[in-house]
């Protein structure tokens, strides 16, 4: 008796804490830090019983899972993307809404595991061949009406990255400028002016070095930002880039000159001195601090860094000082000054297989109403949205707001997605390491230009 | 007590846990592994079979090769570098006796105490040739130069003193715990017959040390193979891919470039190379054991 007594005690601990082991994994998994934060700020407004059941469909309680690439909730974009959903909540007492929020890379990993086992209701997406193809060809993603978008301002071809056969499946959130920033209070203190020519820039960037600063911080660790130079170039050279980027994807071949040219002058410049030593290493944050510490001259960086001007850690003397200017045109290039590198990248969509599809689909367009992303977005200096905003100028914004404005309202042209971002994931990886190798020399154009032509394969 | 040790009940439910860990948490993951590897997959949709394509392509890719040359690097680099400089301060720890040694064995055992993400932004600081310690102390002593401490020539070997540097304090600590099992009538006996301390170290110490060495370096190549993190923190394998690592090259693939099914053959064939490797030393170590 003893003894069976013994083995069932055995047995139940042992389940038991069997039990207990998945359990408290579970739970750890579905709290990240920031997710956490979040939950706690979108509590379940409401204590519907029941019965609600019985009433009308508009209260009927509905949880929307959202999952971003924000997780900071307390600043930029991550801040003004809480701000629209407890606008939200507060209007829909009926719906909870769940978010979860993971830093870019960890986001795109956890994408692809949901997209096997369910995604959330609304996802944050990249309107660019290398995070989007996948995507729409595993049909995760649910289509959305472009009829019903046509009041909401969206500037014209920004949806473009979103649509596979002419169907639309998200809605972008931002315009996004590549632009040297640059220390104007230094450039007038050292007499430097902002080049109108690239030769004008290199020969700046032996002047800033003579003068022991760095001209031009670059985030070269990533691999990406210099790939968005290398589109920069294309665009000075050849006045377009995404119809020539597209065929040599397709085809598999960028034997086309511009690519050879504009990889050249780009190590060239690399290798002249433009960068600081060892940008090939360093990471964003870095870069950032050479320029934010007065340490180097310029930034090469986009548009979303505009808040660089309201950010209180950066010494007042910098920050207010902080201008921008776009890529010199190249000489002989057919691209004129207002031909810019600039895309409209990250946005939302609705899961296909969401069960409150019609809900999301709701909750998506009222983060699209004008008044709600675009606005908070330009009052809160996080960069432009790829909706008209030029109704929410206060003559209150930051001397580089107004220059972004004026920058994209002056354009020409668009250069559209950036060259890494075009063709496969694969594509993207393989550039955004080789080209390190490229901008310092280790290998040559013709090699870079074979091995990203490779990897399209 | 003894009856119910031979209850068939009992013994199951006390095995269970751990077959079930193995078998879900290691068993079918490998197993996965390798019928992954055989496919295009991308992570999402349908997992097409592609047969010995994956490996076909993983045996020409020269990144994977600098992966597994980088190991080997390494592990050089521990046997050659790290260990001996070890073997050699456990020694004079032991001889230091009293409060210093206790002090100094901290001091030395601190870098693993450190998370690896503070350990390499450190190094990040203090590589960095505008504002970094090495650049700064090397201006200190007039020279004028920046030197990029992560060139594609020289970050392998960078990348290499960190890692060499940060497992150090194990390596010393076992060791030190090596040298203190060994009994000191030997060294008595050993100063009476008016051994120096050299040869004392050479005939007494290490010839003791034999098994500890065994494990010790059996750990440090595996560690070796493994490595990851210090590097996925440093310098993500760049620039370029000199210093790519396989584990940090397969996570890439995976994860970055998506190929989920060339990462799974990356990680097969990795799973095949330190088996390989194990064996080899168990075998090398298994000989010289009688002599």
């Amino acid at each position: 008796m003893k003894r069976k007594l013994l083995v069932t005690l055995l047995t139940t601990a042992m389940t038991i804490s069997m039990l207990a082991g998945c359990g408290s994994t579970a739970s750890t998994e579905a709290t990240t830090p920031a997710a956490d934060t979040a939950a706690e700020e979108t509590a379940a407004p409401a204590e519907e019983t029941a019965d609600a059941a019985d009433s009308t469909a508009s209260t009927d309680p509905v949880t929307l899972k959202v999952f971003s690439n924000l997780p900071d909730r307390k600043n930029g974009q991550g801040l003004i993307e809480q701000m629209v959903i407890d606008e939200y909540l507060a209007a829909n007492p009926n719906v909870t809404i769940e978010v979860e929020a993971l830093d870019e890379e960890a986001y795109k990993t956890k994408f692809k595991a949901y997209a096997m086992d369910g995604m959330p209701d609304v996802v944050s997406i990249w309107g660019q061949p290398s995070f989007l193809d996948d995507v729409l060809n595993a049909g995760v993603l649910a289509e959305l009406n472009e009829a019903d978008y046509a009041d909401y301002g969206f500037v014209s071809g920004s949806l473009d990255g979103f649509k596979k056969d002419g169907k639309l499946y998200g809605l972008p959130r931002n315009t996004d400028i590549m632009a040297f920033y640059y220390n104007q209070k230094m450039f007038e203190d050292n007499g430097w002016k902002v080049p109108a020519t690239y030769d004008e820039l290199l020969a700046l960037a032996d002047d800033i070095n003579a003068a022991g600063i760095v001209p031009v911080a670059m985030d070269g660790g990533d691999g990406w930002p210099m790939a968005i130079y290398l589109t920069d170039l294309i665009v000075k050279i050849n006045g377009t880039h995404g119809d020539i980027v597209s065929e040599a994807i397709a085809n598999a071949d960028f034997a086309n000159p511009v690519f050879k040219q504009a990889t050249e002058l780009f190590a060239q410049s690399a290798q002249a001195g433009l960068f600081q030593t060892g940008y090939d290493s360093q990471d964003y944050a870095t870069a950032m601090n050479l320029f934010t510490n007065g340490q180097a001259a310029m930034f090469y960086m986009g548009s979303w860094e505009s808040s660089m001007a309201l950010n209180q850690d950066i010494s007042e003397d910098i920050r207010t000082n902080i201008r921008a200017f776009t890529m010199p045109v190249v000489d002989g290039g057919k691209g004129k000054a207002t031909d810019i590198a600039a895309w409209n990248g990250g946005g939302y969509a609705v899961s296909a297989s969401s069960e409150v599809k019609e809900e999301a689909i709701k909750f998506l367009n009222y983060l699209y109403q004008p008044d709600k992303l675009s606005k908070y977005g330009w009052e809160n200096g996080v960069g432009m949205s790829a909706q008209d905003q030029t109704a929410y100028m206060s003559g209150s914004e930051t001397e580089l707001q107004k220059q972004f404005m004026d920058i994209l309202n002056n354009a020409t042209s668009v250069s559209g997605t950036p060259i890494n971002d075009c063709g496969p994931s694969v594509f993207k990886t393989v550039m955004e390491s080789e080209i390190q190798n490229a901008s310092n020399g280790t290998t040559s154009a013709e090699d870079f230009l074979t091995s990203i032509g490779n990897a399209c394969k | 007590m003894q009856k119910l040790y031979s209850n068939k009940l009992v013994i199951f439910s006390l095995v269970l846990p751990g077959l079930l860990v193995f078998l879900f948490a290691i068993l079918a993951p490998i197993c996965l592994s390798v019928y992954y590897g055989f496919t295009s997959y991308s992570g999402m949709g349908q997992a097409e079979w592609i047969g010995w394509e994956n490996y076909k392509t993983l045996l020409r890719d020269a990144n994977f090769g600098r992966s597994l040359t980088n190991s080997l690097l390494l592990a050089i680099g521990f046997i050659f570098i790290q260990h001996p400089i070890a073997i050699i301060v456990a020694a004079v720890l032991d001889k230091l006796q009293g409060k210093a040694e206790g002090v100094f064995r901290c001091i030395y055992f601190i870098p693993n105490v450190i998370s690896v993400a503070v350990i390499a932004y450190l190094w990040k600081f203090i590589y960095n040739p505008d504002f970094g310690l090495l650049n700064n102390a090397l201006r200190a002593l007039g020279y004028q130069g920046k030197i990029n401490w992560f060139s594609n020539d020289t970050a392998i070997w960078s990348v290499l003193v960190v890692l060499i540097w940060h497992g150090f304090g194990w390596g010393m600590l076992i060791y030190y715990t090596g040298i203190k099992n060994i009994d000191p009538v030997l060294y008595e006996a050993a100063s009476i017959d008016g051994a120096d301390q050299v040869s004392t170290f050479l005939r007494i110490t290490l010839p003791l040390m034999k098994p500890v060495i065994q494990v010790n370096v059996t750990m440090a190549i595996i560690s070796a193979l493994k490595q990851m993190e210090t590097v996925y923190l440093l310098t993500n394998g760049g620039p370029g891919n000199s210093t790519q690592f396989a584990a940090n090259y397969l996570y890439q693939q995976a994860f970055k470039a998506f190929r989920y099914g060339y990462g799974n053959a990356i990680g097969v064939v990795f799973i095949i190379i330190c088996l390989l490797v194990t064996v080899f030393l168990n075998k090398i170590f298994a000989d010289r054991q009688p002599a």
